[in-house]
């Protein structure tokens, strides 16, 4: 049999070649190392200066919203672990809390607790990953090496928790599956004894570094008025000279408990997000620290409750499903015909790592969702690279994807 | 006779409804209830036509005409204090009414509030774009093209966003199957191979519970593992998979768990 | 200069060792396996895992590299989409041979949870695989686990130019 190759043609498709002006056109990616997944940039370059940029996204695109509108609600949630991968328990908690606020349902405070310590947890890990691989790009192996350590301790803690590494699904519609395991405590905090040195390592490492900082000082600059118009969020938005943090303007769970304060600077520049970054991860330890306390004071309380009671919604216990008759018989059409909200439709917003994790939600009385828009803040990150890169040079293209913190599973869902 | 199936929605059915269910309504609240949202809908009201407005979930919802969305979205920007642009997209309703509903959801972050203007087109009609207004448009409402089809008038890059410049069809469209239509099944094989390797690749195997113990080509045997594409006779002798071959490697050291320590806790 | 006296009788004998072609090649490929950077998705995070501080890559000689010109195989580690079909083609096109393929995680070994009209359904309907490894995102054990069966199956060919390269089709 004759040998047929492929027929793809050669890959000059964006390059003409009968320009007349000196502009060259790179392009980067959808493969590229430093591009945090599949980032692919069409760069107009005069020399080294980019005059213009165009983003190219989708290379992720595995159709997330359409799957949702496929799916019962409970089965929709491991897709969530897969937007954004970094912090799988966010978009657990923030589709859970959607659902939670169209069924209008109220969440034991144990599994509260429970469910901020997840949150905090999955944030701190999200900004080690971000320094590794931001510091890797820029060159820093040692950082990266450190970062991922600690991470792994962290991992560690969450794999005892719910038996997965990276895609937790830790989060239920209506609470936590499961109370934390005996050591969790013990770990997390022998964790956040060393986290405060770890951090201060990191910083002695980078924040006087000559090479660190010529690439991060006064690069990337954005200013107030393009964060807002691009709809920037998270750090990108606080490091432009807006202290907006969801989770103390319009406190969710038991965010207005706890102290801790939303740094923020107006620098807008590379180094301004990276000092936020690492700021961040002080003050998820400041709540941690926190959310042991109350998860003691729960004990004491006896407050056990894990999962809300709603039996039109939410299957009942496991020992009431294994006793109790009509328990089963309810599990039963839960898990086989799913639960059916109200109509309404919401949108409910959380504090991911990242930014503003958004999630419309449009329900018509059916099990499936009938639309769901997932909002999530990559998407407007990464777009704000076309009106941000022209001006700067080729390296400096690295180091701005890199403090945009972006992550593919969520740009392209 | 075959069954009936709708085309105008081919999404998941529920297969069982009980018809005498009356779903209840997520709560809607008056605009009077809060001051801030009323302050707001007056001066909306006081320009454009607005047919019908509510709080939902904490939120206003407001329903405007989609000639006025550019005017509307303006208003609340400059003078209403709403500065972000957070999310747009668009609704389905083509079976029901053959409409489309868009939303636009904005945040003001000096008075902590989220407000959703809402309107439906006409299938076909085009919307006016807000990118001028608010950059985050840009590639929402080419992500809205991309998904939907739905164009929007002056927008500087109508293009696809998340799907290549050459896909056929619009994926969010209740019309269009979860696991894609003939073009999309056979995308990629047609541009990297051309059409006529469909029929040595063979389609794709949707069926996420298919198993076929006498598959060697797609299954693997764990414990009695073959060649690819060997014909299962059923009498496979059992192999043992290790990482090393028995009589050892090459220069290289045998892992000998005897003489290992294991770290039980790996924070030590 | 310095004296090196060296008793060949002792201390294991000769710093000589008899081995055929097939064997010393085989055993330099296997163990310097250079991989290509490529992470699509989730598995691609597992796989940076593998290659950070606690599981430590380099030990199996496998070193990332980001050129396909320099790789010697490719670890596919997440959703193959139809948008991203045709890059993989060429960069596989690009590896020189010998190169080897593992397909890491359910979505790059069948397209996974995600059965939808944006996933290639397996990455074998575009390139000729090696290996699969399971898991919905595998640990980086599995990760190693598998290029050591990798290393294995490489010390099982030949190591002559006559071995036919793989293709699809």
């Amino acid at each position: 049999m004759a040998q047929i190759t492929n027929r793809l043609t050669p890959f000059f498709e964006n390059i003409t070649f009968d320009r007349d002006d000196n502009e060259i056109i790179l392009n980067f990616g959808p493969q590229h190392p430093s591009a945090h997944g599949q980032l692919r940039l069409m760069l107009h370059l005069q020399q080294e200066q980019i005059v213009k940029a165009h983003p190219d996204i989708g290379y992720l695109h595995r159709g997330m919203e359409k799957m949702a509108e496929n799916m019962i609600y409970n089965e929709f949630m491991p897709t969530t672990d897969r937007m954004d991968y970094i912090a799988s328990s966010s978009n657990n908690y923030g589709f859970a809390l959607a659902v939670e606020k169209l069924i209008g349902l109220e969440v034991p405070r144990r599994a509260k607790v429970i469910r901020m310590m997840l949150l905090e947890i999955n944030r701190i890990m999200s900004h080690l990953f971000w320094l590794a691989t931001t510091a890797l790009d820029i060159g820093a192996m040692t950082v990266f090496l450190f970062a991922f350590r600690e991470r792994e301790y962290l991992m560690d803690i969450i794999e005892g928790y719910c038996g997965a590494r990276l895609t937790h699904s830790a989060i239920r519609i209506g609470g936590v599956p499961l109370d934390i395991q005996d050591t969790f405590l013990i770990q997390l905090k022998t964790f956040l004894d060393k986290l405060p040195q770890n951090i201060k390592d990191y910083e002695d490492l980078l924040d006087t570094n000559r090479i660190w900082l010529m690439r991060m000082e006064e690069v990337g600059h954005i200013s107030k008025e393009l964060s807002l118009s691009w709809g920037c969020t998270g750090p990108m938005l606080r490091a432009s000279g807006t202290a907006w943090d969801i989770r103390k303007e319009e406190p969710y769970e038991l965010y207005d408990e706890v102290e801790f304060s939303v740094p923020f600077s107006d620098k807008g520049d590379n180094f301004a997000r990276y000092r936020i970054y690492m700021e961040e991860m002080r003050e998820s330890a400041k709540i941690l620290y926190q959310t042991m306390d109350m998860y003691a004071a729960c004990v004491k309380n006896n407050q056990t409750e894990l999962m809300a009671h709603a039996p039109k919604y939410i299957s009942a216990s496991k020992l009431d499903i294994m006793t109790q008759n009509y328990s089963l018989m309810q599990h039963f059409v839960l898990v086989t015909q799913g639960m059916r909200p109200p109509v309404g439709e919401v949108y409910v917003a959380t504090e991911s790592p990242k930014g503003e994790l958004g999630f419309y939600i449009n329900s018509q009385g059916g099990p499936y969702p009938y639309r769901l828009k997932l909002r999530a803040p990559s998407f407007w990150h990464t777009g704000i690279l076309t009106d941000l890169l022209p001006g700067h040079y080729i390296p400096d293209v690295v180091s701005i994807i890199g403090t945009t913190n972006i992550v593919f599973g969520e740009v392209d869902r | 006779m075959r069954a009936y199936t709708p085309k105008d929605n081919v999404q998941a059915k529920p297969y069982y409804t009980d018809r005498f269910y009356i779903s209840p309504q997520v709560p809607k609240e008056a605009i009077e209830n809060d001051a801030v949202f009323a302050a707001d809908l007056a001066a909306i009201k006081a320009k454009f036509e607005v047919s019908d407005a509510y709080i939902q979930v904490g939120q206003m919802v407001v329903y405007i005409h989609a000639k006025n969305n550019y005017g509307v979205l303006e208003l609340l920007r400059d003078e209403l204090e709403y500065t972000q642009l957070t999310e747009m997209s668009a609704i389905d309703w083509l079976a029901k009414e053959n409409k489309f509903e868009i939303f636009y959801q904005m945040l003001s972050m000096n008075k902590r509030k989220r407000v959703r203007i809402k309107m439906f087109i006409e299938n076909g009609q085009a919307v006016n774009s807000v990118n001028e207004l608010f950059r985050s448009a840009d590639w929402s409402e080419r992500e809205m093209f991309d998904m939907f089809g739905i164009e929007a008038n002056g927008h500087p890059f109508m293009k696809r966003i998340l799907l290549p410049y050459d896909w056929q069809g619009h994926p969010l469209l209740k019309t269009y199957p979860l696991e894609g239509d003939e073009f999309a099944a056979w995308y990629e094989i047609d541009k990297i191979y051309g059409k006529e390797a469909r029929d040595i690749i063979g389609p794709e195997l949707r069926d996420p519970a298919r198993v076929d113990r006498y598959d060697s080509e797609r299954f693997a045997r764990l414990g009695f593992e073959v060649p690819k594409g060997t014909v299962i006779t059923g009498h496979e002798p059992k192999t043992e998979q290790s990482y090393q071959e028995e009589g050892g490697v090459f220069m290289i050291k045998k892992f000998d768990k005897k003489s290992s320590v294991v770290i039980d806790d790996p924070q030590r | 200069m310095a004296q090196h006296k060296i008793n060949y009788t002792q201390d294991g004998g000769l710093p000589v060792a008899l081995t055929s072609i097939d064997k010393i090649v085989n055993w330099g490929r296997s163990n310097s396996l250079w991989a290509l950077t490529y992470g699509l998705a989730c598995c691609g995070i597992e796989m940076m895992a593998s290659g950070a501080s606690r599981f430590d890559f380099d030990r199996y000689g496998t070193i990332f590299r980001a050129s396909p010109r320099q790789a010697d195989v490719m670890i596919v580690a997440g959703t193959l989409t139809k948008k991203h079909a045709e890059f993989i083609k060429r960069l596989y096109d690009q590896m020189t041979e010998p190169r080897w393929v593992i397909s890491m995680g359910s979505c790059a070994n069948t397209g996974g949870m995600f059965n939808t009209y944006a996933t290639v359904q397996g990455v074998d309907r575009i390139i000729p695989v090696d290996l699969y490894l399971p898991g919905c995102a595998p640990r980086p054990e599995t990760l190693q686990y598998g290029v050591m069966l990798l290393q294995k199956k490489i010390r099982a060919n030949k190591a002559g130019n006559a071995q036919k390269p793989k293709r699809l089709m």
